[in-house]
C-alpha cells in the first residue's frame, strides 16, 4: 500500500521554524549588544568619576585633606568596576557576547583605579590590600578556581574587618595596560597574584594568599 | 565544552519549535472539522465487547451498567467479561448481569493481554471492542464510533477517552493531560499516525485482530503494541473527539508514577521493537512519528542534562549580580522558549475549548502547566533507571 508523506506540511513547518529561529537569534543579538552598550556607557561614566578623583589628588596643597572623599569615591568606583567585571564575564561565558575593545577599556579603567587606590593609600595612610589577579581565558584550567578562591579570601578578610580590592586582568587579551602590568610584575604564568607588589606565580590557595598578604603588609 | 553545549541548546530549541509549529499547522488545516462528530450511518454490524477484569469489584458494576445501556440493537451486541482470576467478588458482580446478556468467562490469572485474547477467541462479532472494567461508556459511544470505519483498511477506531471531574488535584491534572492527548491524537489521525488503541475502549475489526495474532500477552503496553503492529501492516486507525468514554485514572501520585513508568518502559521497548518502521514506505508514521518519539525522549534527557549543567556550571560571582544576570539571560533562547510556551498555551486553550461538555477549571490548567514538567522528570528518570538496571517490569 502506498502511504503518504506530507512533504508540504513538513517543509512549511521547517521554513516557519527557521524564520522564528532567525527572529530569536536576531532579537537575542540585539539584546546582547544592548547589554554590552549599557556596560560601555557605565565604563565611560566610571572613567570620568575616576578622573575627578585624580584631579583632586593633583590639587595644590595638602591633598590628604580630601581623604574622606577619596575613600568614599574609590570604594564606590571599585564596587562598580567589580560588578561590571562580573557582568562582562557573564556575557562572555554564558552568552558568548564579547567586545574586546570594551574589555580593553575596562582593563584601562581597572588599572587606573588600581593606581589611584595605591596613591590614595600612600597619601591617606590606608591599609587597604590591593590584589592584582592575572588570568588567561586560554589554557588556564585553574584560573576559574583561583577567581572563586580570591573572592572567598576577600570575604574572610572582610569578616576580620580588613578591606581588600581585587583588580583582575586577562593577560592574553592584548590590552596594552594589562600587558604593561604583566611586564612590570614579571608575570610569566597564569594564574598569578600580586599583593602590594609581592608576586605569587601559579595557583594560590587560601594559605598562599594569607602568606602574600602577611608578607606584603 | 561550551560549543557542544551551545549546539545542543540550538538543536533542542529548533526541535521544540518545529514540533509545536508542525502541530499548529496540522490544527489550522483541520480546524473546521476536527471536533465535528461524523454523521451516523445505518451500518449495524455485530459487535462483541470484551472486558478483561482483575479485582475490579469497585468499578465493574457501573462499568457494565453503561455497557448494557448502550444505544445499540441488543441482538447485534455481545458482552463478554473475562474474569482474569480475580480474588475479590468481580466474578459475582459480573455474573449478576447475566440476565442482561453479559457472558462471564473465568480463567487463571495471566495478565490483561492474555485475558483479551481469551475473550476475542470466544467473541463472534464482526467488530470486537476491548474495554477496561474501570471505564464507562455513554449510550451513544458505539454509534458515534462506527462511522469512522469508513474504509476497509481502517482496522481500529479509538474514542475520546476522558476523566470525569473529581476535584482531586492529581486526577484533575491528568484530566487536562487526557484532553491534550486526545486532541493531539485526533490531529495525528489526519496523517495516519495514531500510535495507540487505548485500553479503556477501542474497537477493532475482528478478522484483522485474528490475522495479526491478537494482543502481545507479554507486553507492558499491549494497547500500544497492537496499534504499532497495525501500522506496520499498513492498517489505518481512526480517532474520535466526540464519542466519549470515561476512565478511572490513578488516584495517588504513587499509582500515577507506577502507571507512567510502565507506559514509558513499554513504550521504549515497543518503539525499539518497531524501529524498522522508519522507512518511506510507512509514510508519515515511519518518517515523522516514530523518529519524533525517539527525538522527544532524547530531547527530554538532553534538556534535563543541560538544565543541570547550566545550574552546576553557574559561576560563583553570579551571586553578586543575580538580578543583572537574570536580565542579561534574556536572549535568543528566551524568545524561542516564549514562543514555544505561547503556542503550548494556545494549544491548551484550544484543547479545553474543544469539548463543549468538559468544563475544566483554569486553576487545573495552570497546575498542569506547572506540575507536568516535574512529573515527567520523575517518571522519565525512574524509567531510565529501571531500564538501565534491568529492574523487573510489572504490568
Amino acid at each position: 500500500m502506498e502511504r503518504k508523506i506530507s512533504y508540504p506540511l513538513y517543509l512549511t513547518a521547517f521554513l516557519l521554524s527557521v524564520a522564528v529561529f532567525a527572529i530569536g537569534v536576531y532579537i537575542g543579538t540585539l539584546l546582547d549588544n544592548a547589554n554590552l552598550a549599557g556596560l560601555s556607557e557605565r565604563v565611560e561614566s566610571l572613567s570620568q568619576r575616576s578622573t575627578s578623583v585624580q584631579l583632586l589628588l593633583l590639587a595644590e596643597g595638602d591633598s590628604s585633606a580630601f581623604c574622606p572623599v577619596f575613600r568614599s569615591e574609590l570604594s564606590e568606583i571599585d564596587a562598580d568596576i567589580e560588578r561590571i567585571g562580573y557582568e562582562l564575564s557573564y556575557l562572555e561565558e554564558k552568552k558568548q557576547a564579547y567586545d574586546p575593545e570594551l574589555k580593553k577599556q575596562y582593563f584601562l579603567l581597572e588599572a587606573g583605579s588600581y593606581m589611584l587606590s595605591k596613591r590614595v593609600s600612600e597619601v591617606c595612610g590606608d591599609d587597604t590590600i590591593l590584589l592584582l589577579y592575572f588570568y588567561s581565558n586560554e589554557d588556564c584550567e585553574s584560573c576559574q578556581e583561583q577567581g572563586v578562591d580570591i573572592l572567598a579570601f576577600r570575604d574572610e578578610l572582610a569578616a576580620d574587618g580588613r578591606t581588600m580590592r581585587i583588580y583582575s586582568f586577562d593577560g592574553d587579551l592584548g590590552s596594552p595596560v594589562a600587558e604593561a602590568l604583566v611586564e612590570h610584575h614579571g608575570i610569566d604564568t597564569y594564574p598569578s597574584v600580586v599583593v602590594n607588589d609581592v608576586r605569587h606565580s601559579g595557583y594560590a590557595d587560601s594559605d598562599a594568599l594569607s602568606g602574600l598578604v602577611a608578607n606584603a603588609g | 565544552m561550551e560549543d557542544p553545549v551551545m549546539l545542543l541548546n540550538y538543536a533542542i530549541a529548533f526541535f521544540s519549535l518545529f514540533t509545536v509549529i508542525f502541530f499548529l499547522l496540522l490544527f489550522l488545516r483541520h480546524k473546521d472539522e476536527y471536533n465535528v462528530p461524523p454523521k451516523r450511518t445505518g451500518w449495524r454490524p455485530t459487535v462483541s465487547i470484551v472486558i478483561p477484569a482483575y479485582n475490579e469489584s469497585e468499578y465493574i458494576r457501573e462499568s457494565l451498567q453503561t455497557v448494557v445501556n448502550l444505544d445499540y440493537p441488543k441482538d447485534k451486541l455481545e458482552i463478554i467479561v473475562v474474569d482474569d482470576g480475580s480474588i475479590d467478588n468481580t466474578f459475582d458482580i459480573a455474573k449478576s448481569f447475566g440476565n442482561k446478556g453479559v457472558k462471564v468467562l473465568r480463567k487463571e490469572n495471566g495478565g490483561k493481554g492474555a485475558a483479551l485474547n481469551y475473550g476475542i477467541e470466544k467473541a463472534t462479532g464482526e467488530l470486537v471492542a476491548t474495554m477496561d472494567a474501570d471505564s464507562y461508556l455513554t449510550p451513544g459511544t458505539l454509534l458515534d464510533l462506527l462511522p469512522l470505519f469508513d474504509e476497509e483498511k481502517v482496522a481500529a477506531v479509538t474514542p475520546a477517552v476522558k476523566i470525569r471531574p473529581s476535584g482531586s488535584i492529581i486526577k484533575e491534572v491528568q484530566r487536562v493531560e487526557y484532553l491534550m492527548i486526545l486532541f493531539s491524537r485526533k490531529l495525528l489521525s489526519y496523517i495516519d499516525c495514531v500510535p495507540v488503541t487505548p485500553g479503556p475502549f477501542s474497537i477493532f475489526r475482528r478478522k484483522v485482530l485474528l490475522e495479526l495474532g491478537g494482543f502481545d500477552e507479554k507486553n507492558l503496553v499491549e494497547d500500544q503494541e497492537i496499534a504499532l503492529r497495525m501500522q506496520a501492516n499498513h492498517y489505518k486507525i481512526r480517532s474520535s473527539m466526540t464519542a466519549d468514554v470515561y476512565t478511572e485514572p490513578p488516584k495517588s501520585f504513587g499509582e500515577f508514577m507506577t502507571q507512567r513508568v510502565r507506559w514509558q518502559r513499554g513504550g521504549l521497548r515497543n518503539y525499539w521493537k518497531y524501529r524498522f518502521l522508519i522507512k518511506p514506505e510507512y509514510g508519515d508514521f515511519g518518517m515523522f512519528f516514530v523518529p519524533l518519539n525517539y527525538l522527544t525522549i532524547m530531547a527530554f534527557f538532553l534538556l534535563l542534562g543541560l538544565l543541570i549543567y547550566h545550574t552546576v556550571s553557574m559561576p560563583s560571582y553570579v551571586q553578586y549580580i543575580f538580578i543583572e544576570a537574570l536580565g542579561m539571560s534574556v536572549g535568543m533562547f528566551t524568545i524561542i522558549g516564549a514562543f514555544v510556551v505561547m503556542v503550548t498555551m494556545f494549544w491548551l486553550y484550544v484543547t479545553v475549548r474543544s469539548f463543549d461538555n468538559e468544563k475544566v477549571k483554569l486553576r487545573y490548567v495552570g497546575l498542569f502547566m506547572i506540575l507536568y514538567w516535574y512529573f515527567m522528570v520523575c517518571y522519565n528518570v525512574l524509567t531510565l533507571w529501571k531500564e538501565l538496571t534491568r529492574a523487573k517490569a510489572h504490568w
